[in-house]
């Protein structure tokens, strides 16, 4: 019996542990949630000069290995994302592990075949006809938690009562873990979009808006950027986020064109992994009245390094300020809590002017 | 006449010959930033992002240099050789961050050979832009490559001949925008020859054989100047007595390939990572404690 | 009774405090070492104030900004709580209307700070590192064996400075010992380290930013004449350096303060109030957090260091 695992992201792990436990006929080893321990695991065996998520990634592939993996899934492209898996692979090899690391894009692209070889050779047994099945519940269920997600975020920081909108998804995540078929999930979702609909909110008329843009995995996974999300919500911020799974999985492909032509003035090209998506973005908070930005990244994340003069230019002409931060394993999380303070000061002040 | 700038960094040391043989012919003047100074270097970090490479930094004080001295700037964006042979974002993003930066033309073409997005496409494009036509610069394109796949074929040769070499043997794997830039590499080069070492360059082998003999060392790699270097260190790793990594604070790629490469290979080597402020004489005790050990000096 | 409002600045180094009347007028301030102990220097710093305040002043109003801003807000049960961002522009506006742009180089931070027609338009902070602040500069000066109040007058000796890497405290610190050893004039090397200073500024916390006059500059580093003669000649601009630039971030929270006052009346007697923090690890989940907890007079008053919110 092989033990599987996977690294974190969010709470994606939610319908990756699902379709992985119907697909194949091994067992899945959770990681343990990411902590301290687990970014100082991964930054102790990474390069140096690597960008963060591949020091998070590394560090839960580690912890999943002291829990019994055997096989490890990575996953991600676009830039040198891509290219993670097999330096990880050598680092654990060179650690003494023996352990089977399957990559799921290779230069850029899924390779079906490539991938049944792999699993072929390592001897996992797997079903295919479950995994298309639980596969395609399992993008529904992405794409549901993303729907939720983005009314929970423009809501939560008005709650009446603390902890209401927590409660709910928490219980929903159980939900969506024991669903059998496609229609069950469906009834779930329907249910729960309702119920969090229903969830008493006191939001004033003249609120804060704040846009958070920036590298997709410091954008998803809470841990790795302090969790900013949460922290704004408690100061009676409307959040919105463009990048979700579904995003970059359904919806980049074709909005990425009018992406570009929407922000042409600015810039012709894509620039590397969501670099051009975030220019664009930019323009459509600056045009829609968001009162700030937040631009979030990884330390050394070289496609949003590329997209920052051209955010700095555009949100200047348009007098909307930004926030740009820069995450590393070591961080100060007082640091970061005095420039959002400040950020926010700020912009009540612009706002009362 | 419209004279046209060409920056010496990044793009010039993989296109700057045939641009210059391409405009040579068309008589198009053309002028070339100087080789990289302290100057240039601080104006480049003026300009750039904290946390741009030292080679792109460097680029970016290139073009500050050349903004009012000519009408068009060269800059081409340069996204894939296929899909299996990508490039850094630093190569996506030049175009359109000087764009924004500055306040110049630019002749920009786009190199994307999984869209048949090519280089001859890309020079009669900027031909046009300046006025040529069809005819004229297909000409000017056949001439500037075929001189420049002569002079290359020649460099090649010499680079590889240096394999045969009686000295201690020492193979620089770097991009050439690190190896040949007056700041990065020169220092290192010359201390090395100064010492009686044969120098061999990583970028200057048939990037035909080398690309696909990366293979050997990784499968999944999608960098083409990465696998090209990778690839010229398997072809020479026999003859040659040790490798110096060399590369700019804080490269995407390098990050990961050297970090696999030096973990996969062995073959003496010291990994040079360089900062803007570097200062040589940290990097020359490094040199020097290198070359004693392959001499066998202790 | 006039009524009057204390603010204090607690910074890493210094700690900051200066109590003003109705007018924004300072009837009294003083400046001492944080040493590591900002509640030791909070006590001695308002022992030192109470001495100097008239007996026809009462204080309605009190605010706290700097690193140590929340734990001494718990000690002095202030009115409002503020970082020192906001602070110091608040303070700097009040006695320059008109400024466009404060530049502050302090202990551990720096930042910069743009503001039109009186509201703050954009700020930005250093990256989380400490290379080109205060504190760096007095680690570099003792490396030189001087002491940090006679570099500005070094600095302005130099003709030719070098040049050196400020990018990275580690980078200038090996640069700089190079650049001795071969033999460089100290003038030069510490003029070196002053002009790196402001490019480093410039080139990190400034990149972007338009810096307009009027300028002011602010914080411990602005005491330095050798990087006030170096701001002059890279920005081309004239720059305003304020004899109480370094109290304007207790100025500026005390200003808040008196905005925010919620009609009660402060003592300022604090010898007979118990303060004390205890550290502890967690230990409850891997995250090991290392929780503080506040008690004042033996009642916690709060916890502060937990990720998951619960302790």
């Amino acid at each position: 019996m092989h033990k599987i695992s996977f690294p974190l992201m969010g709470d994606y792990n939610v319908p990756i542990e699902f379709l992985l436990k119907h697909a194949f006929k091994e067992e899945i080893i959770m990681p343990p949630p990411i902590t301290s321990k687990t970014i100082e695991l991964g930054t102790k065996y990474s390069p140096e000069f690597v960008c963060t998520p591949f020091k998070y990634t590394l560090g839960t592939m580690l912890e999943a290995i002291e829990k019994g993996a055997d096989t490890l899934i990575q996953m991600g492209g676009g830039c040198r994302y891509g290219y993670y898996g097999e330096v990880q692979d050598q680092i654990l090899k060179d650690l003494g592990y023996n352990v089977t690391l399957i990559n799921l894009v290779t230069k850029g692209k899924v390779d079906i075949r490539r991938i049944v070889k792999e699993l072929k050779e390592t001897g996992i047994k797997y079903s295919k006809l479950k995994a298309i099945y639980y596969g395609f519940i399992a993008i529904k269920m992405v794409k549901y938690m993303d729907i939720i997600d983005d009314y929970i975020r423009e809501n939560i920081g008005f709650e009446v009562k603390d902890g209401s909108f927590e409660t709910l998804k928490f219980k929903m995540l159980n939900d969506f873990r024991q669903v059998k078929s496609y229609l069950e999930l469906k009834k779930l979702y329907r249910y729960y979009l309702k119920e969090i609909q229903n969830v008493p909110i006191r939001k004033p008329d003249k609120c804060l808006k704040i846009g958070i843009i920036g590298e997709l995995y410091t954008v998803m996974e809470p841990f790795s950027n302090y969790f900013l999300e949460k922290e704004l919500s408690q100061n009676q911020i409307e959040i919105k986020r463009f990048t979700n799974v579904h995003y970059l999985l359904f919806e980049k492909k074709h909005k990425i064109k009018k992406y570009l032509k929407y922000s042409k003035k600015y810039i012709k090209y894509q620039m590397g992994a969501d670099a051009a998506d975030n220019i664009a973005r930019t323009k459509y908070l600056c045009e829609a009245g968001y009162d700030g930005i937040i631009h979030i990244k990884s330390s050394f994340c070289t496609p949003e390094i590329g997209a920052m003069p051209i955010i700095n230019k555009i949100a200047s002409e348009y007098e909307t300020p930004v926030l740009f931060f820069s995450f590393d394993a070591n961080t100060s999380e007082t640091g970061i809590k005095t420039r959002l303070e400040a950020f926010y000061d700020m912009l009540e002040m612009r706002k009362e002017k | 006449m419209t004279k046209v700038g060409i920056a010496r960094g990044i793009f010039y040391y993989y296109y700057g010959d045939i641009w210059k043989n391409f405009f040579d012919y068309l008589k198009v003047p053309y002028i070339i930033s100087p080789n990289t100074n302290k100057e240039i270097m601080e104006n480049g970090m003026k300009y750039a992002n904290d946390e741009m490479c030292l080679a792109f930094k460097t680029y970016l004080g290139h073009v500050s240099y050349l903004i009012d001295k000519c009408d068009y700037l060269i800059i081409p964006r340069i996204d894939n050789y296929k899909l299996d042979n990508q490039t850094c974002t630093n190569f996506l993003s030049a175009y359109d961050i000087v764009k924004n930066t500055f306040d110049i033309k630019i002749l920009n073409y786009n190199i994307a050979l999984d869209k048949h997005q090519n280089l001859k496409q890309g020079l009669i494009n900027i031909g046009k832009q300046l006025g040529f036509s069809k005819e004229q610069s297909k000409k000017a394109y056949k001439y500037a490559v075929g001189l420049y796949k002569k002079d290359r074929a020649r460099d090649i040769t010499i680079n590889m001949g240096k394999l045969n070499s009686n000295k201690t043997k020492i193979l620089l794997l770097a991009h050439p925008y690190n190896t040949y830039d007056d700041l990065i590499g020169r220092d290192i080069i010359k201390y090395l020859n100064a010492n009686n070492i044969e120098v061999i360059f990583s970028d200057k082998f048939d990037d035909k054989i080398t690309n696909k003999l990366s293979e050997k060392i990784t499968k999944d790699l999608y960098f083409k100047y990465s696998k090209d270097n990778i690839g010229a260190l398997i072809y020479a790793k026999d003859k040659i007595d040790g490798v110096i990594f060399l590369s700019a604070f804080p490269c995407g790629p390098d990050s990961l390939t050297n970090e696999l490469v030096m973990r996969k290979i062995d073959i003496p080597h010291i990994n040079l990572v360089l900062d803007s402020n570097s200062s040589f004489t940290g990097i020359e005790t490094r040199l020097e404690s290198f070359i004693d050990m392959l001499k066998g000096g202790f | 009774m006039k009524d009057s409002y204390l603010g204090v600045d607690i910074g890493s180094i210094s700690t900051k405090g200066v109590i003003i009347d109705d007018d924004n007028n300072i009837i009294t301030s003083s400046y001492i070492w944080t040493e590591g102990n900002p509640i030791k220097a909070v006590r001695k710093l308002i022992d030192i104030l109470k001495k100097d305040l008239p007996n026809n002043y009462q204080i309605k109003g009190i605010g706290t900004t700097g690193s140590a801003r929340k734990l001494i807000g718990l000690l002095l049960k202030a009115n409002i709580v503020k970082n020192e961002i906001t602070a110091h522009a608040v303070g700097t506006l009040t006695f320059y209307p008109n400024v466009r742009t404060i530049l502050e180089i302090g202990g551990q931070d720096s930042k910069i700070i743009l503001i039109k027609n009186g509201i703050i338009t954009n700020y930005a902070m250093n990256t989380l590192c400490a290379a080109g602040t205060g504190s760096f500069l007095s680690s570099q000066a003792k490396r030189l064996g001087l002491d940090v109040s006679e570099f500005g007058a070094y600095a302005l000796k130099s003709k030719n400075p070098v040049k050196i890497a400020a990018r990275c405290t580690v980078f200038a610190e090996s640069d700089l010992v190079h650049k001795a050893q071969v033999g460089y004039p100290i003038e030069d090397i510490v003029a070196g380290l002053c002009k790196s200073i402001v490019l480093n500024y410039l080139n990190n916390v400034g990149k972007g930013k338009k810096i307009e006059s009027p300028i002011i500059f602010q914080g411990g580093v602005s005491k330095n004449v050798g990087v006030i003669k170096y701001f002059k000649e890279i920005l081309g601009e004239d720059i305003i350096v304020d004899e109480n630039g370094h109290l304007m971030g207790a100025i500026g929270i005390a200003v808040l303060a008196r905005k925010n006052k919620i009609g009660k009346t402060y003592s300022l007697e604090l010898s007979n109030i118990a303060f004390d923090t205890k550290a502890i690890e967690c230990g409850r989940c891997p995250n090991n957090c290392e929780l503080l907890k506040i008690y004042r007079n033996n009642e916690l008053v709060d916890s502060w260091g937990s990720k998951c919110g619960k302790y």
